[in-house]
């Protein structure tokens, strides 16, 4: 019985939202929003569960003095701040949007902007011409790059006397062809790749997910 | 009769005839076409025809398309048509005015979006000259209904049914018994290794669900990976580390993971406590684990789901570790990223391969039969679609592009 009600659940949810995708009826549209509300229902439960574990986790680093134990402060610091704000005066008040645009999202851009640099490791490693595939890989990344550079095909048309404003026009080349072709690729095996995955969940043959195998 | 009495009469006569026409005109006035405020000055130009109201199909009922043939003074010397005007009848009210702004001649159709499901309305529509003259076609109505079925996905429903019924059957065949040949997949032969890895250095492992919710399909097929990975640490006693972006997924995975332990006979080796929530702030979390990374220095990291921006951040810090990675994503933007910073990469339906792959299960390996066929069917569609395009013939594109509308 533990199985079998969460196994006939979604057998049908999973068939209607299919079916609720070919018709536009107000119907179909409010049987959606329905089942969508309902799912939005169980989050804030999660969510006590899920800061409860957040709590208990750094409370036993502090605890058991794990290494940089003393970050954790940092975390009950910013959650009781936030919290102590934002419950009771919403997320539009003053002092809680301050916190937001003036801590939270300079954080936010601070790693983001890591990527640079983890795309400059990350590119040296790839395009080391090691093997054909790598080569390869370098030679399209290079013409994209120049191409992409307003100075690429400046400098082009300076040194070379045939083919005006070749470097764009090659980057335009491999990112229409065979970068969209593969591309395309990827995304018909996904596709596919979700549809077999959701059939194999609407009837229950995969059903890992409910905690174990059989 | 006097001439005083005749002239007397005479403007009796004139004035009560005068008083019948402005009641005839009031009566006009207050009649239906009150509300189009017709302005007699200069001679009405002639009348839109043809006029007919339809209801869109394959809506939810709030679009009636009114469509005519253009008045004779469209364009014409000094009656002029310059612009049309729609007016509606509901049950409820008299005619009136429904466009906003005055339609440009030429156009010879509207979309009435305001009408309500169920219900009956009339419609005319009326010529405007420069000078304001106007003259009205005559009425039409429609009942705006909803429909159940979009006729316009039927090739991708029977597209969607065919894939399935494909599936469903590979799923069933596979069930005889029959030894289902399925490629390697490196990525998925390395899990064992990885682990291994983990088990003789004493290191943990660490698994990245990405930042997929659990309604996400690639958070599910990850999860089931998961659930394959825990089996193996389980009879390894190797600690699996899961940092959560989202509390529903974390307790889902739990669930997973602790039932994974107890069939693998090694329920007291469960930690839930390394099962936890981080945040679900992209960039938080993509530091909070790349902090883990660092001071817990895993020895193998699996990054398997939904990744963003944060997917190199994640894996660049694993890499420089000396973590075994294995990644695998359905976002094709990041799988770039995955290829160049990790060992092992799932690409595109690899992901969703992955649980069937590792745990053998015939039906499972069956379904992905199914997926094999579906794309023997995409393939040769586009072999043929091709050579067809290239000798003039376009039915194929033709259909393929009625199918993605």
């Amino acid at each position: 019985m533990r199985r079998q009600v969460p196994l006939a659940l979604c057998f049908v949810f999973g068939v209607v939202m299919v079916l609720i995708e070919f018709s536009p009826h107000p119907y179909s549209k409010f049987l959606y929003n329905e089942v969508i509300n309902w799912s939005l229902i169980i989050t804030p439960f999660a969510l006590v569960l899920g800061v409860a574990t957040l709590v208990q986790t750094h409370w036993i680093r502090i605890r058991r003095r794990a290494e940089y134990w003393q970050y954790s402060f940092v975390v009950f610091i910013g959650m009781i701040v936030m919290v102590t704000i934002g419950i009771p005066f919403g997320p539009s008040h003053k002092a809680f949007a301050w916190l937001f645009k003036y801590i939270q999202t300079p954080m936010d851009a601070t790693m983001f902007s890591l990527l640079a640099f983890f795309i400059a490791s990350a590119s040296y490693r790839a395009f080391r011409a090691r093997t054909l595939e790598a080569t390869l890989l370098l030679v399209a990344a290079l013409i994209v790059m120049i191409g992409n550079a307003p100075i690429g095909d400046l400098i082009w048309n300076k040194i070379m006397p045939f083919g005006e404003n070749l470097p764009s026009t090659a980057r335009q080349w491999i990112l229409e062809n065979p970068n969209l072709s593969s591309r395309r690729g990827v995304i018909l095996g996904v596709s596919l790749g979700v549809i077999s995955q959701s059939i194999r969940i609407i009837l229950g043959i995969e059903r890992s997910y409910l905690g174990g195998g059989d | 009769m006097k001439p005083k009495s005749a002239c007397l009469l005479g403007l009796i006569l004139f004035f009560t005839c005068k008083i019948i026409t402005l009641a005839q005109l009031s009566e006009f006035s207050s009649e239906e076409f009150r509300a189009t405020d017709e302005i007699t000055a200069g001679k009405p130009p002639a009348p839109p025809t043809n006029i007919k109201a339809t209801d869109k199909k394959n809506d939810d009922g709030t679009h009636i398309t009114i469509s005519w043939t253009k008045s004779a003074d469209d364009g014409n010397g000094a009656n002029n048509v310059t612009s049309y005007n729609i007016l509606r009848k509901s049950p409820e009210s008299n005619f009136e005015t429904i466009t906003k702004t005055l339609i440009k001649t030429g156009k010879t159709d509207y979309t009435d979006d305001t009408v309500k499901r169920d219900k009956t309305y009339s419609y005319l529509v009326q010529a405007v000259t420069a000078s304001g003259t106007t003259s009205n076609s005559e009425v039409t109505g429609a009942e705006a209904t909803a429909s159940w079925f979009h006729t316009g996905k039927k090739w991708l429903f029977l597209s969607v049914v065919l894939f399935s019924v494909v599936v469903i059957y590979s799923i069933y065949h596979a069930r005889s018994g029959k030894n289902i040949f399925i490629r390697r997949i490196p990525g998925l032969e390395a899990v064992d290794e990885a682990i291994g890895r983990a088990t003789e250095m004493g290191r943990s492992i660490l698994y990245i669900l990405g930042l997929g919710s659990v309604s996400n399909v690639a958070t599910i097929a990850s999860m089931n990976i998961l659930s394959q990975v825990a089996r193996r640490t389980a009879d390894y006693e190797t600690a699996l580390r899961v940092p959560c972006n989202d509390p529903i997924v974390m307790n889902v995975v739990r669930e997973m993971v602790k039932t994974a332990y107890l069939e693998g006979g090694h329920p007291d080796a469960y930690q839930e406590q390394d099962i936890f929530f981080l945040t679900e702030s992209q960039f938080a979390y993509a530091a909070g684990v790349d902090g883990i990374m660092l001071r817990e220095k895993p020895a193998a990291v699996f990054l398997q789901g939904t990744f963003f921006a944060e997917s190199l951040i994640l894996a660049e810090t694993g890499n420089s570790v000396g973590a075994i990675q294995i990644a695998g994503t359905d976002k094709e933007h990041q799988l770039p990223f995955f290829i160049a910073a990790c060992d092992y990469t799932l690409i595109g339906e690899e992901l969703y391969a992955a649980s069937a792959y590792l745990s053998r299960e015939p039906m499972l390996l069956g379904s992905l039969k199914g997926q094999d066929y579906g794309k023997l069917m995409i393939f040769a569609a586009i072999v043929v679609g091709v050579i067809l395009e290239l000798i003039g013939v376009n039915w194929v594109t033709t259909f393929f592009d009625k199918v993605s509308n």
